[in-house]
């Protein structure tokens, strides 16, 4: 946890980290409850979703815990929460579905909804935030092949094997190598965080098994996902407004060296402060965007100005 | 690894318009070392000669000055564009990880998450300075390959040091001696994602890698390189490796000895080039064990539990992360992460036992250590603190709250560590006004 304002070489205000915590040192999401000071955490390797107190510090035990047999929970990748209808939702690439849970789950709970299924278009889930306002959730989920590698709006309520009513992407879009989504409650602006415009690399190994037919590329700088460093390819945050659809390219952006720093891995907003933080790699940068916090007009007629 | 580039050139940018010095830019050369002569400031310099990269260096030098700068005319109409952040958190200096330490050549390598990079430094390098210790050899840049490197092995014999990349780059990458600077792997070896650690049986000639998401060790003949597979594996529910980090492999004893931190999950396939799968067998869900160190026959092959365990409350592990083995006194010891010790167990232990010493305190300087190595021939342990810009050596027997013998630093002292590496998401705190960085 870092002061809002921090800037340079800085060490964080304070830390939640230990055995006790049940952390662990790979955890790709996070969310922060306002009205009832909470933090919501994944463990991908322990399958479980923690909330802690949000002032918590040091080696202290999370509030709660959801894993178990009910939850179905392989490795949960990313988190949001939803306040108001007091809901946790959680993104897991390998249930290859978006699971929603209680608020107050605590321990070996069934998730209330689960939106998964080929209908669904959803693969490698990598960010995930819901809107109660406009009653929306969001995903980002990429597939290998390059089609639906996107944003996936689907009705805060979907459940089963269901498809989204909006969905943006496609050449036009270049989203690729993207991971946070989060939205922006007062507008409804959906903000994503894209390290680069290729397509994530594939693997060379199906978890511990050498993966059939890989062959390994030539060019080194192939051999990087993250950020190519290439201004064509370069990452950047993406702004679309709550009805944007299609293949679209961004209402608003953030782009060039001074995102590249962040390597655009995730993104949070304050926006009270008009405040945007890019995290990626070792650090974070925050931009001040006022524009960006306003509602961006609705397409329509052919016309793509905001 | 052209990202790795970048954010180095970027980050030089900033600080030389910040007016401070790059920590290593004076770093002596190795006696012996052959490759190009360049100063890690040149070594920059030329990599940035590729033109794009030299402007966006040069765009980020301007960063503070300039309100935006012009770019491509991508995104048509759209708001906002090339704009330059208002506040940048960032550690710009090494942080180490990994140690192997060579005493037949009195070298010592460090891996280097936060640049990624490899530094090596002379056996008796370190001392009471408050300056950055000058590495005698390192190696840097997008031709190496480096990712976000975790463990690091050397092989005294044939002068050569490998790592792992944990992520950004699925492989183990090997140079030698005499590589320095901006330079090709010897070698490299496609790993299973998520590999941390690598331990050589130079009398076997194998490798044993271990493997964070699928809880499992790989064993590879030392020389593999490409997309050789694993010539036998370790994983499985009774083998009780959960979230592996450290490993050695006990030649003398016939032995794989791990750190785990014990998170597990039977991880499915979750790429996006991976197919749905709807017949996934038995569910089995995620759990959170103890940590512990395990024991397996070197010779197991698939589902196999361990010979033996140390685990429990009065053992003290707390995400236990390198390890390495005294053969001479039988000890272990392991660098205790979650609670900033060293802890030293006896080899044969089994259960909850509590260590024969435990090193730690204020006086240790021990902050967050990652990997731990014995010294035998000089009665030293070294210790290598990801928490601090800084490794620490002890006599090898110390115990207690302690004050090290020598402390190298990769930064000058008191220069803070952000704390994370390769962070993917964020939120933000209003009440507290602070921002959340998961690790």
């Amino acid at each position: 946890m870092f002061a809002r304002l921090a800037n340079g070489i800085v060490a964080p205000k304070r830390v939640i980290e230990g055995q006790a915590t049940n952390l662990s040192r790979t955890m790709h999401g996070i969310a922060y409850d306002a009205i009832h000071d909470e933090i919501v955490i994944p463990v991908a390797l322990s399958g479980a979703v923690l909330v802690f107190k949000a002032d918590a510090s040091g080696e202290v035990p999370p509030l709660r815990a959801i894993q178990g047999t009910r939850t179905r929970l392989v490795r949960p990748h990313t988190v949001a929460v939803d306040p108001v209808n007091n809901e946790i939702l959680t993104a897991d690439p390998s249930m290859r579905a978006i699971a929603v849970f209680d608020r107050m789950a605590n321990g070996n709970v069934a998730a209330k909804r689960v939106i998964s299924g080929p209908r669904t278009g959803l693969l490698d889930i990598v960010g995930l935030d819901v809107d109660p306002i406009r009653n929306v959730i969001v995903a980002a989920s990429r597939k290998g092949n390059g089609e639906k590698v996107g944003l996936f709006v689907f009705d805060r309520l979907a459940n089963g094997d269901v498809e989204p009513k909006q969905f943006i992407g496609g050449p036009n879009s270049k989203l690729a190598h993207f991971r946070q989504v989060t939205i922006d409650p007062g507008t409804g602006n959906i903000f994503l965080a894209q390290q680069n415009t290729r397509m994530k690399q594939m693997e060379a190994y199906v978890l511990d098994k050498p993966r059939e037919g890989f062959t390994a590329k030539e060019k080194d700088d192939e051999d990087d996902d993250s950020d190519s460093g290439r201004l064509d390819q370069m990452g950047f945050i993406a702004v679309y407004g709550p009805d944007d659809n299609g293949d679209i390219p961004p209402r608003a952006i953030i782009k060039g060296p001074g995102i590249r720093l962040a390597g655009a891995a995730g993104v949070a907003l304050n926006p009270r402060k008009n405040e945007i933080i890019t995290v990626g790699g070792n650090g974070f940068q925050t931009f001040l965007l006022p524009d960006f916090f306003k509602p961006l007009k609705k397409l329509g007629g052919g016309t793509a100005r905001p | 690894m052209r990202r790795i580039l970048i954010s180095a050139a970027a980050a030089i940018g900033l600080l030389v318009a910040g007016g401070e010095p790059w920590p290593l830019a004076s770093a002596a050369r190795a006696p012996g070392v052959s490759a190009d002569d360049s100063s890690l400031d040149a070594l920059l310099a030329e990599d940035c000669a590729d033109g794009v990269a030299l402007e966006i260096a040069q765009a980020a030098s301007r960063l503070p000055q300039e309100a935006g700068v012009a770019s491509d005319e991508w995104p048509p109409h759209a708001l906002g564009g090339v704009i330059p952040p208002v506040r940048s958190v960032s550690d710009l200096f090494p942080t180490f990880d990994g140690i192997a330490l060579d005493t037949e050549n009195d070298r010592v390598i460090f891996s280097d998450e936060n640049r990624h990079s490899l530094l090596v430094y002379g056996r008796t390098a370190g001392g009471a300075s408050n300056d950055p210790t000058e590495p005698v050899q390192w190696v840097f840049g997008p031709k190496t390959r480096l990712g976000y490197i975790a463990g690091v092995e050397v092989d005294p014999k044939r002068r050569e040091f490998y790592t792992v990349n944990n992520d950004s780059g699925d492989l183990m990458t090997v140079f030698s001696y005499d590589d320095h600077g901006n330079v090709q792997p010897r070698r490299a070896l496609t790993l299973p994602h998520q590999s941390w650690d690598v331990s050589l049986a130079p009398g076997r000639d194998e490798i044993v890698i271990t493997v964070q998401q699928s809880n499992a060790l790989s064993f590879y003949k030392r020389g593999a390189t490409g997309t050789s597979a694993p010539i036998r594996t370790i994983r499985g529910l009774a083998t009780q490796l959960e979230d592996p980090h450290g490993t050695y492999f006990d030649e003398a004893h016939n032995e794989i000895i791990t750190a785990n931190h014990g998170n597990w999950t039977q991880i499915r396939p979750y790429t996006p080039y991976d197919p749905i799968v709807t017949d996934v067998g038995e569910y089995k869900s995620g759990a959170f064990h103890p940590s512990a160190i395990t024991f397996h026959a070197a010779d197991a092959n698939g589902d196999v539990p361990p010979l033996r365990t140390i685990e429990g409350d009065v053992t003290g592990l707390n995400w236990p992360m390198g390890i390495d083995v005294d053969l001479i006194h039988d000890e272990i010891a392991v660098a205790n992460y979650g609670d900033s010790s060293v802890r030293i167990f006896r080899r044969g232990d089994r259960g909850s036992v509590q260590p024969v010493r435990v090193l730690r305190g204020a006086l240790t300087q021990i902050v967050g250590p990652v990997s731990v190595a014995i010294d035998t021939k000089h009665d030293e342990m070294w210790v290598a603190n990801y928490g601090d810009h800084t490794a620490v050596v002890f006599p090898r027997t110390a115990s207690g709250n302690v004050r090290p013998k020598r402390t190298i630093r990769n930064a000058p002292k008191d220069t803070p560590t952000c704390g994370f590496t390769n962070a993917s998401a964020a939120a933000y705190d209003s009440k507290r006004d602070e921002i959340l960085v998961p690790n």
